[in-house]
């Protein structure tokens, strides 16, 4: 059993009159890869917004209760959002590059935070960090082409370095194989296999199959409550609850 | 109605509404047509001035100076008796009255025309020298043709005896057209053959430079502001309203406003660039801040959160992200606002940039004109001289906005950068 990695307790969110999570208490586990279901505003994506603060950018969220990542309250007002983020870096549900180099989407992470003082050294996260996502082979010697000329799951692998460049502890993604072909899927999958040595993973999908494929635990959201949380096998051989059984079998959603 | 009934019908209106299309259309060229036309009929003439080919002899006795003088004394030197005794030589006059007549073919800067000839050139004291010398207006017109010949004598500004002097110099050659570098050297005048955009250029140079010196950081600082930091609420949305308002007003109410405040209250100096640029950057101000934002707000929201969450400060994400990428957007929009600001007459009337001013502009503390208020100086003039100075003008104007405009469309075509 792995240690807990990020602790929410009660936490509430609000969208200005509209409550979009009712007392979510949910555990992720260190280097596992957790699977956030359930139906379209459900509240699944506003939960791992929590994590990294991109709450923040709407102006008229208000988020209460408690969060914790290895016991720092990350909910705190005096929390420095940069830092945070430096620490939990985030793939989104569209590939997103810069519209700039390859080279340049990578390396403004390490950049911005004093990360690699010498060319060479950024050189090395580039490598690595391309590397770890498993597009160095198919992007190494293109490196200064505009990030928004590959492919589509290129993109998606691209977005996926550029979170790992800065080096943080957990990644969530956001239905981040929802825009991509069955082929590029499977390789972000292996991927995520691949990265949850290193960190630990939210991932937020759709796809049952792919929280099976993907995930060691798995959380089941519905109208803005988690409804259950436990083990994947467990979630989709056996749920608790009859909702959950009835999502996972396609009777609604 | 049957099925083909209604099918044709649909099909005939689809017809009719390509033909009201394609109509308005070229009613809409043929309009720009006949404007272009005209202007460049009446105007094209005016980048050529008619000079008469005169022997001039630089006579010791008459200039009192003497061979090596220096630039100072000949500036000094009284060069008017040598251009009289020069000018009636050019045709056999037979008493004063006929001298007088053939002297007014010349332009009254024909004295200045020698004395330069001179300037240029040191060692000409005591010898002979063809020169170019600039007639006047009416001749000027005559021999481009603007000026009917076979009207009775008293309507007429050219006297029938200056018409057969003219006949002279035709048959000897002794006339021809030359490129006008007056219209594009010289101040105002009120001799058309001597008027320049000159000072035109150098006052408008200048307005617009102010103009964007003080209108584009302002404005695009608030609206990188308003776009992306302010917070969005009634003081906002009220700022919202009331700039998208004030680029509508009407410019002459701009140039009412800096006639009390920065002429009446300030006192800065009347009818200069200082002034004209300060009004336009007023004036142009709402129209470069909607644009701008139109352009940021353009850029999507994925690029601000992915930069966002691998850790950039908001800060960093507009700066490093969001600005460069509605740069080309902005920049165009402030091309466009300028090329506006360059063709705008009315507050600058109000500022009294409408003055008569003869001397180029040094600085943008001096008096000066700009081009589109010479446009409205000239077009009141009578003489025929200014008819065409007045469309040369305006061709002069129009080219510069078409430059600016396709600099605008190339920096946004060049750079704008695609994203999905």
């Amino acid at each position: 059993m792995n240690n807990i990695k990020i602790k929410s307790k009660n936490l509430n969110v609000y969208y200005g009159d509209k409550q979009a999570l009712f007392d979510v208490n949910l555990d992720l586990n260190e280097k596992e890869v957790t699977a956030l279901i359930g139906p379209s505003g459900c509240g699944k994506s506003t939960f791992i917004r929590c994590i990294n603060r991109m709450n923040d950018v709407i102006d008229i969220c208000k988020v209460t209760g408690n969060i914790e990542m290895d016991g720092m309250n990350i909910n705190d007002k005096d929390l420095d959002v940069v830092s945070l983020r430096e620490r939990v870096g985030m793939v989104f549900q569209k590939p997103n590059p810069f519209p700039k180099s390859i080279y340049d989407n990578i390396s403004y992470g390490p950049k911005i935070h004093g990360k690699g003082e010498t060319k060479s050294e950024l050189d090395q996260i580039v490598e690595n960090s391309l590397k770890k996502s498993a597009l160095w082979e198919e992007v190494k010697d293109r490196l200064d082409e505009p990030g928004t000329s590959l492919s589509g799951g290129q993109q998606q692998r691209l977005c996926i370095a550029r979170a790992i460049s800065v080096n943080p502890e957990v990644i969530l993604m956001d239905e981040p194989c929802s825009a991509l072909d069955p082929i590029a899927t499977a390789k972000i999958e292996e991927l995520i296999d691949e990265l949850k040595k290193t960190y630990t993973i939210v991932i937020v999908t759709h796809s049952m199959a792919q929280a099976v494929r993907v995930s060691q635990k798995t959380g089941f959201f519905h109208l803005g409550k988690l409804i259950e949380v436990g083990n994947t096998e467990k979630i989709f051989k056996n749920p608790d609850n009859k909702m959950t059984q009835d999502y996972i079998t396609g009777r609604f959603g | 109605m049957t099925k083909e009934e209604r099918l044709k019908k649909r099909h005939r209106s689809e017809k009719r509404f390509r033909f009201y299309g394609l109509a308005s259309i070229l009613v809409a060229l043929l309009f720009v047509v006949i404007l272009v036309q005209n202007i460049f009929s009446k105007g094209s003439s005016a980048f050529k001035k008619t000079v008469i080919t005169t022997e001039i002899f630089f006579d010791q006795d008459l200039l009192e100076i003497q061979n090596g003088a220096s630039q100072e004394e000949i500036m000094e030197a009284d060069f008017y008796d040598v251009m009289i005794e020069n000018l009636i030589k050019a045709y056999p006059a037979k008493d004063r009255a006929e001298e007088d007549e053939l002297l007014k073919l010349f332009s009254g800067d024909a004295e200045i025309e020698i004395k330069k000839a001179f300037l240029k050139d040191n060692d000409l004291l005591g010898k002979t020298i063809t020169l170019d010398l600039t007639a006047s207006d009416d001749i000027d017109q005559l021999h481009k043709g603007n000026y009917p010949r076979d009207l009775p004598e008293e309507r007429r500004r050219i006297s029938d005896f200056q018409l057969v002097i003219y006949d002279y110099f035709v048959e000897n050659k002794k006339i021809s057209k030359n490129f006008n570098n007056y219209f594009f050297n010289n101040g105002d005048s009120r001799d058309p053959e001597l008027a320049g955009i000159g000072g035109a250029l150098v006052g408008s140079f200048y307005s617009i430079l102010i103009c964007l010196l003080l209108a584009f950081p302002v404005a695009v600082l608030a609206s990188i502001y308003l776009e992306e930091f302010a917070p969005k609420n009634k003081i906002t949305d009220f700022i919202e309203i009331n700039i998208n308002n004030l680029a509508a007003v009407p410019s002459i109410v701009y140039g009412l406003l800096a006639l009390q405040i920065l002429l009446a209250t300030i006192q800065l100096p009347r009818s200069t660039p200082l002034v004209a640029g300060i009004t336009l950057a007023l004036m142009t101000l709402p129209r470069i801040i909607i644009p701008c934002r139109a352009s940021l707000k353009a850029v999507p929201p994925s690029i601000r959160e992915g930069a966002l969450a691998v850790g950039a400060s908001k800060f960093q994400s507009v700066f490093h992200h969001v600005v460069p990428l509605a740069l080309p957007g902005t920049l165009s929009g402030t091309i466009i606002g300028l090329a506006q600001a360059l063709g705008e007459t009315a507050p600058l009337i109000l500022i009294g940039m409408v003055a008569f001013v003869v001397d180029i502009p040094s600085s943008p503390v001096d008096p000066s004109s700009s081009l589109p208020v010479q446009v409205y100086l000239w077009s009141e003039s009578a003489e025929r001289g200014f008819v065409e100075k007045t469309s040369a003008t305006i061709m002069m104007l129009l080219s510069f906005l078409i430059v600016m405009n396709f600099i605008a469309v190339y920096l946004r075509q060049k750079f704008e950068k695609r994203w999905n």
